[in-house]
Order: C-alpha cells, then sequence, then structure tokens
C-alpha cells in the first residue's frame, strides 16, 4: 500500500497500516498544556496496547453482572440470544471486511442489501401461491426442500443485486477518490431504502414463516434452546467455513486474495480483476442474504429500514476484527452480538444502539485495525 | 458601464444578422434574456397554483382561471399574457432550432419578444394598479382574485424587470456573474413574502426548509468542501444547536432566553461538540472519519431519544418553544404571526454567513484547508499544523449548523430527535454534492434546487395528482404518496451526480482540475482518500 504515513520517531500514535499519523506538531505553551497533554497521551497509547485485554475484560465483567443479578438462566439466556445475533451479525459483517479488502470501500449498501433480501425471501416463500410455504409446514422433507430453494433462490438474487451494484455505481469510481465511491454507496443505500419503503410500505412486515421451525431442540437447565435458535448459529458457522475453505482452496479464491494485496499486480498475472471483484460483491451479499433469511426466520418481522442501523452495527463488526480479515469478522460478529446483548441487559435495551455506536468510534479512534489487523499484504 | 439598456431594447439598432450581438457578449445573453423571462413568466402563469387563501377551500390552479367565466377585462389580460408566456417560452427552442440549421435568428422573432415583454410589462402593472383600486370588483369570477392577481402579476412583472435589466446589463452580467447575480436577486429576495399575502405555507418554506438547509449546507461545505472531511453525523450538531434552542426558551426548564443570544450559543455548544469529537479522530483517514462522524450523528438522536438526564423530553422532545417577540417604538413583531421576520432573519443570518465563509475560504487558513485536502503530508511539510486546522474546519462547521438549529427550534416550535436523523445529514450531502462541493454558489443553487423538490413540489404534488386523478377519472393517482420518494431521489441524486458530474451543477474550479487529472500518480489527494 501506498498510503503509508512516516513511521514516527516515538512510533506511539502510528500503526503497521498507517491508519493513524502523527497529530502532535503544534507548540504547546504552558507546563500545564504539557503535563495535560503528556498524561492524555500516554493513557491514548496505554489503551490502545491493552485494547483487547480491556474489550475481553469489560465483556467478563458485564457477563459476570448479569449472572449475580439474574442467575445462570438469565446469563443462559442471554448468551443464547448474544449468539443468534451475533451470528447474523457475522454474516453481514463478512460482505463488509470483503469489499473493504478488496476494493478499500465501505460498502454503506450492504446493510439495505441484507434487509431488501429478507424482502426477497418473503417474496419467494409467499409466491407461486405460496407453494414454498405450504411445502415447509407440510413435512420434515419438505421443510428440507423448501429451504434450499429458499436459500439457493434469495442467496442467488441477492448476489446478482449485489454485482448490479457495484456494476452500476462502484466500477466506474474505482480509480476516483476515496470519498467518492463512499458517497455513492451511500446513494445506494438510500436508493434501495427509498425502493423498499415504496415497494413494502413503512410498518412492519410479517414473514409468515413462524410455523416453519418450530419446537424447543433441547434445554440446558432452564435455558431452553428453540430450534431456530440453533438453525440460525448452524447455518451461519457452515456458511463461514465454507467461505473460509473457498477462498483458501479455489482458484477464484486465489484471485481473490491476489486483487486485495495488489490490483495491478494481480492484473499483470492474468487475473481477470473486474470478474473477481463481481464475484466478491456476488459472494457478500449472498452471505448476507443468508443472514436475512435466518433473521426473518428467527424474528419473523422485517422492516424497510432494517437494514440501516443493523448494518452499521456489522460493520463495527467487521472493524472490531479488523476489516479485510474474514475470520475476525466471523469473530467480530459474535463479540458484538454479546456486547449487544450484555451491554443492554445492563444498561436498559435502549442504549444497546449507542453502546455499539461509542465502540465503533472508540474503535476507530484507539485501534483502527480491531482486534485482529494483521498486515495489509496478508489480508484476503 | 453600461446605461440601463431598457432604451436599446425598445429601439434596436438594425445590424447585420450574423453578427449582432455585442462584442463579449455572445449567445448567452440571448440565453439569459429567453430563460430568465421565459421561466419567471412560466412561474407567474403557475403561482395561483402554489398560492391559497387560508379562509375559503378553493384549489386555485391556473385551468380554473381559464375555465372561470370570463367577466372582465383580468380574464382577458390573463389570455393574453399566457399566449405571450408561451411564445417567450418556446422562443429559445425556435432559437435552437435556427443555431441547429447553422442559420441566422430571425430579427422578427426578436422584435415579438421585445413586444410582448413591453406589452406584459404595462399591462401587468396595469392590472396591479386596478386590484388595488379596485379589490371589490371579482375580476376572474368566483376565485378570490386579489391573491391571484398579486401574485401573478408581481412574479410576471419582477420577471420582465429582471429580464430586461439582464439585457441591458449584459456585458456587466458577463465580466462580474457573481455581483450580478447578488445585486439581482437580493431585493427580489428580501422582496419575496410581501407578495404573498395569504401563503403562509410559502414563508415556512422559504424559511424554515430553504434558508434552514442553506445554512447547513453551507457549514458542511466548509468541511466536506473546504477541507475535504467527510462528516456524516452532521445532523448531531442541527440536533445540538436545537436542543439548545429547545432547552433554554421553552416552559421545559421554565428559561427563556432570546433567539439573538440562542443562535450564538448554539453555535458555541455545537463548536464545542465539534471539537471534542474531532480532537481525537481527526487524525483518522477519509472514510474512517465519515463513519466514526456516522456513529457520532446516530448517538447524539439516541441521547436524546432517552432522555439523557431528563433533559431532552424522550421521544416527544421539547415542544412550544418561544417564538420572538420585538418591541419597536411603532410596532411589535411577533414572529409566530408574522412569520416573514423568520425569513429576513434567516435571510440576514445567510447574507452574513456566506460573506464570512467567502472571506474565511481566500484566507490564510482556507488555503491551508486548501493544502490540507490536497496533500496532507506536503500542507505539513510547509508548516501547517494539520490538526488544529483540520479541527477548525470541523468546529466552524458544526458551529454553523449549531445557529442552524437554534433557528429552526424557534421557527418550528418543536424539537424531537426523528429530526435529526440520518437522512438530514445525506439530504444535506446531498444538497452540495448536487451543487458543487466547495463552491458556495453551488452549495446555495443545490439547496434550492432539493428543497424545493422535496419541501415543495413532494408536497403539492399529492394534491396536483389528486385533482388530476379526479379530471382524468383515474382516482388511483390520489392515492399516491409523493413524499415517500424523498429517500429515492437522494440515492439517485447522489449516485448521478458522483457518476456523471463529481463536481457538481456548479463546480469549483480548483475541484474540476483535481477531478478531472485522475490517474494514480497524478495527486496524492487521491491515495489520502480525499474526494
Amino acid at each position: 500500500m501506498s498510503d503509508e504515513s512516516p513511521a514516527a520517531a516515538d512510533g506511539m500514535l502510528v500503526d503497521q497500516r498507517g491508519l493513524t499519523s502523527r497529530s502532535h506538531r503544534g507548540a504547546a505553551s504552558s507546563p500545564a498544556v504539557v503535563a495535560t497533554s503528556t498524561v492524555l497521551r500516554q493513557l491514548y497509547s496505554l489503551v490502545q496496547r491493552y485494547f483487547p485485554q480491556i474489550l475481553v475484560a469489560g465483556i467478563a465483567l458485564s457477563i459476570l453482572f448479569v449472572y449475580t443479578t439474574g442467575g445462570l438462566t438469565l446469563m443462559g439466556e442471554q448468551i443464547k440470544n448474544a449468539l443468534v445475533l451475533g451470528a447474523i451479525y457475522a454474516l453481514v459483517a463478512i460482505g463488509y471486511t470483503m469489499v473493504y479488502g478488496i476494493i478499500e470501500l465501505i460498502n454503506f449498501a450492504h446493510g439495505d442489501v441484507f434487509a431488501l433480501s429478507s424482502f426477497y425471501a418473503l417474496i419467494i416463500a409467499t409466491s407461486f401461491g405460496g407453494f414454498v410455504n405450504s411445502l415447509a409446514t407440510g413435512s420434515g422433507i419438505g421443510l428440507l426442500v423448501a429451504l434450499v430453494i429458499l436459500f439457493v433462490t434469495t442467496m442467488a438474487a441477492a448476489g446478482f443485486t449485489g454485482m448490479a451494484i457495484e456494476r452500476v455505481a462502484y466500477r466506474r469510481l474505482r480509480d476516483a477518490p476515496r470519498l467518492a465511491p463512499l458517497i455513492t454507496a451511500i446513494g445506494v443505500s438510500f436508493l434501495l431504502e427509498g425502493f423498499m419503503l415504496v415497494k413494502f410500505g413503512a410498518d412492519n412486515v410479517p414473514t409468515k414463516n413462524d410455523l416453519w421451525i418450530t419446537g424447543t431442540a433441547l434445554t440446558l437447565g432452564k435455558v431452553s434452546i428453540a430450534w431456530t435458535d440453533l438453525f440460525v448459529f448452524a447455518t451461519a458457522v457452515a456458511l463461514m467455513f465454507t467461505l473460509g475453505a473457498f477462498v483458501r482452496i479455489t482458484t477464484l479464491g486465489k484471485a481473490m486474495r491476489a486483487t486485495a494485496q495488489d490490483r495491478n499486480a494481480s492484473l499483470l498475472c492474468g487475473i481477470n480483476v473486474n470478474r473477481t471483484i463481481s464475484a466478491t460483491f456476488f459472494i457478500g451479499s449472498a452471505l448476507a442474504a443468508a443472514g436475512g433469511i435466518v433473521y426473518s426466520l428467527n424474528y419473523h418481522s422485517i422492516q424497510w429500514s432494517l437494514g440501516y442501523r443493523l448494518g452499521i452495527i456489522a460493520f463495527t463488526a467487521a472493524v472490531l476484527g479488523g476489516i479485510g480479515n474474514i475470520v475476525g469478522a466471523g469473530i467480530g460478529g459474535f463479540v458484538i452480538g454479546i456486547i449487544y446483548v450484555f451491554g443492554g441487559q445492563l444498561a436498559g435495551g435502549e442504549w444497546s444502539d449507542s453502546l455499539i455506536f461509542a465502540i465503533l468510534v472508540i474503535i476507530l479512534t484507539f485501534r483502527p485495525t480491531g482486534l485482529f489487523g494483521v498486515d495489509v499484504t496478508t489480508r484476503a | 458601464m453600461p446605461s440601463l439598456g431598457l432604451g436599446r431594447l425598445l429601439t434596436r439598432e438594425r445590424v447585420d444578422p450574423t453578427a449582432r450581438r455585442p462584442r463579449g457578449a455572445g449567445t448567452s445573453t440571448f440565453w439569459i434574456f429567453s430563460i430568465g423571462s421565459a421561466t419567471l413568466l412560466f412561474m407567474g402563469w403557475l403561482l395561483p397554483w402554489f398560492v391559497r387563501p387560508t379562509s375559503s377551500g378553493i384549489g386555485y390552479s391556473p385551468m380554473d382561471v381559464v375555465s372561470s367565466a370570463p367577466t372582465g377585462i383580468g380574464t382577458f389580460l390573463v389570455y393574453l399574457l399566457g399566449i405571450g408566456m408561451l411564445v417567450m417560452v418556446l422562443s429559445p427552442f425556435a432559437e435552437l432550432f435556427y443555431r441547429a440549421r447553422k442559420r441566422a435568428v430571425p430579427e422578427r422573432l426578436d422584435q415579438v419578444r421585445v413586444l410582448i415583454a413591453v406589452f406584459g410589462l404595462v399591462s401587468t402593472v396595469v392590472v396591479f394598479l386596478l386590484t388595488r383600486v379596485i379589490q371589490e370588483e371579482q375580476l376572474f369570477g368566483p376565485i378570490d382574485a386579489f391573491t391571484i392577481t398579486d401574485s401573478a402579476v408581481w412574479l410576471t412583472m419582477v420577471g420582465y424587470i429582471l429580464a430586461a435589466t439582464a439585457y441591458g446589463l449584459r456585458g456587466w452580467v458577463i465580466r462580474r456573474p457573481t455581483t450580478a447575480f447578488a445585486a439581482l436577486a437580493l431585493p427580489v429576495g428580501i422582496l419575496l413574502p410581501l407578495m404573498f399575502h395569504q401563503a403562509p405555507v410559502f414563508i415556512l418554506w422559504a424559511a424554515g426548509s430553504l434558508g434552514i438547509y442553506t445554512l447547513l449546507a453551507l457549514g458542511l461545505n466548509v468541511v466536506v468542501g473546504f477541507a475535504g472531511l467527510l462528516d456524516l453525523g452532521y445532523a448531531a450538531f442541527f440536533a445540538i444547536g436545537a436542543y439548545t434552542c429547545g432547552s433554554l426558551a421553552s416552559p421545559k426548564h421554565s428559561i427563556h432566553l432570546p433567539l439573538w443570544v440562542l443562535i450564538f450559543l448554539g453555535a458555541a455548544v455545537a463548536s464545542m461538540f465539534g471539537a471534542v469529537l474531532g480532537a481525537p479522530t481527526l487524525r483518522l483517514r477519509g472514510d474512517y472519519l465519515a463513519i466514526v462522524t456516522l456513529g457520532f450523528g446516530e448517538i447524539i438522536p439516541d441521547l436524546a431519544t432517552n432522555n439523557i438526564g431528563k433533559l431532552t423530553g424522550g421521544p416527544d422532545g421539547i415542544s412550544s418553544i418561544d417564538q420572538p417577540i420585538v418591541h419597536l417604538p411603532f410596532a411589535t413583531i411577533n414572529f409566530g404571526i408574522n412569520k416573514e421576520w423568520y425569513y429576513w432573519s434567516v435571510l440576514l443570518v445567510v447574507i452574513v454567513v456566506i460573506v464570512l465563509l467567502r472571506n474565511l475560504e481566500h484566507s490564510r487558513v482556507g488555503r491551508a484547508w486548501v493544502a490540507l485536502r490536497e496533500d496532507e503530508v506536503a500542507a505539513a511539510a510547509t508548516g501547517i499544523n494539520t490538526t488544529s486546522t483540520k479541527l477548525l474546519a470541523f468546529a466552524i462547521g458544526a458551529s454553523v449548523s449549531g445557529l442552524a438549529g437554534a433557528f429552526y427550534g424557534s421557527i418550528v416550535t418543536i424539537v424531537s430527535p426523528d429530526d435529526f436523523s440520518f437522512s438530514v445529514s445525506v439530504s444535506i450531502l446531498s444538497i452540495i454534492v448536487l451543487g458543487g462541493i466547495g463552491n458556495i454558489t453551488g452549495v446555495i443553487v443545490g439547496s434550492f434546487v432539493l428543497t424545493f423538490v422535496i419541501f415543495w413540489m413532494l408536497q403539492y404534488l399529492n394534491e396536483w395528482s389528486a385533482t388530476l386523478g379526479q379530471t382524468i377519472n383515474v382516482p388511483s393517482l390520489g392515492n399516491i404518496d409523493y413524499s415517500q420518494y424523498t429517500y429515492m431521489i437522494y440515492g439517485v441524486a447522489l449516485i448521478l451526480m458522483m457518476l456523471l458530474r463529481p463536481g457538481g451543477l456548479i463546480p469549483s474550479r480548483a475541484r474540476q482540475i483535481e477531478l478531472t487529472s485522475g490517474g494514480e500518480e497524478e495527486s496524492l489527494a487521491a491515495v489520502q482518500g480525499i474526494a
């Protein structure tokens, strides 16, 4: 990467990716100001260095607090909720991180692709006179077939939507200043939101699939885990592992990693960069669609503006895991799910969103590389 | 300095038709004359549609005027003016046709236009005086003649005068377009509310949406346009200003400070928040900074919704905010009733802010911003304190936003968290992207266009389409809620502008050079992530 800023002598504010640069060049006038700024700077570097430890300690403390107030049942219940929510965040976060890894763009519309794909799923489940829906509620095999139909069609539709977005809004701006595609991304996001608002109305839309997967799978102590919870978690983990294998093993995955490392060099090696980037968008959007499907299966209610906040939260997960790092995004999704649920338990549910946004600001301020921020050259 | 040119307009000297424009004027004078007069005439014609009386429930449209019983000379005049308007509107197309054929525009077309202009000018003055003298006579049948003639006549007249003056002063206009624009726009801007006796809706639009959004766009332009920092949470500072105003001038906390104190207070509080947010985060690269500001912009309305410290009133917000009452020796002005005073106050503030920002743009700080935007490393090497320069841009942008927020709170008298969502930030961003990032004139034009479309046209499209649906027997047209297309309009505006015309409608010159130069090695700005 060519945008690494020159390392400062003390190396304090400079991380390996050059996200930050030396900022303290103003001459401080009075000794008090100097002392204060020194203390602040030391605090800053302290937080920066021990960021993962502080985060883990905070999460552990909040879980402990929930345990002391609500006992094992509440804790177990909340851990289950956190893992289910985290699985959805992880699925969406992977799309953010893949796209950022390959073209360094915060794909603002990704959250809205998630919301749109949950509407796709609704359309597919209720089309053909409710064929898929009746199939799913009929028998066990029928449910399996219905799920396969739903996942394949919705993921394909969302993938092509993602490819179309890239083709129309981002490709022409690939060599433009960095903020230009970000602004079109915001435009695409608003276009999708507006489309969903006009098409599906401003109210919550019931997804009509609450009879698909029902019942309790198992009970651990007093915590009952429903089949949907298990299904969401298993789907997310399975898809993530599949993606990991895909990126590591296949030729296209290799092309993606090469393009992420150096686009021009991969062009010289004969990689079809345009096709690779399109494929990245397809896969990212398809995973978001999987997230949308499991969201609608688990929560039974979707809304046009669903993708906006969920998108920011998933982006926070991607940043937390180190943007560009697929494994990191997966883990970050679960961590953010835990923070969301337990933070909401501690401070009151209405503060959950604010908490995540505050964490987003804090991560980007103190540790823009995230927990598993790796060198740019090794990003996938 | 040429004379006013009205004389020349009336007695055109006959010269060779292929070279009949004055030197240096070129084609643009004709376009100024044609398009200016045509659009203004068109507006004058359409205006009855916009103006609605508060008392009677009759809806007006130009068709109503035409179809109402012709009872007086007024209707006849309206017909004539309509035909004149048609000619004026069509004449540029005729001219275009001749130009496309590479033929000289016939002299007669020009004469016809001059004739129509003179006729319109005279007749509008006559009608205006007539309606003033004999208000009782119903010139337009059962419809409130006062409103229709007043607004239509005023605007048509202004249109003619503007067009004629622009034509007369064409040399000056071409040499100094900005000054000319200001000299023409200012009187019109000041007099605008007086032309609408019964249209508080218009004033509310002009002051509330246009004025406030222009202020916001000017402020964001400092951050995004001058300093090149993308701020996606700009509505947060707007919210801070509005809540400052709401808290300190309402029965909520039983504090009643005057608006004149509050606008400065709102600006100060907002800029303080801007500095607090900016200090740790401004060293981030462009897109990361955008996301941090986005997070901040979500946190602030959340804090307000959750009624932090019992200060903000929760989801309902703060209501019944004071509206200033000024006691002058000869009159008492109640802003809540005479809303045009809000318009004038906002106009004054907008003008002051424009002048200040213009000066700032060309000052040492403004040049530092440009240097920073272009190449941060080089700027730092030349001795610019990058952090404090960025921080200054952030704080100034925030303070303009806070000022606008204080005004907004006072105008709408109720602030609630929903008014400051992300869509507000995006609408302001759309304004400056549409108008031209970094260009004050462009930003003003952008705010005119977008607020007109979003806050004026979409509101009325519902009624128009319902009327149209009734007329042509398609009642489903009345069920379309056009205001829900707002999001799509913002989205399409952002995408199309960035793809097709990244400099905006009126690009700033420096920005245009940057954007067209392209290439990876061309400028480090591309690498540093500055749009």
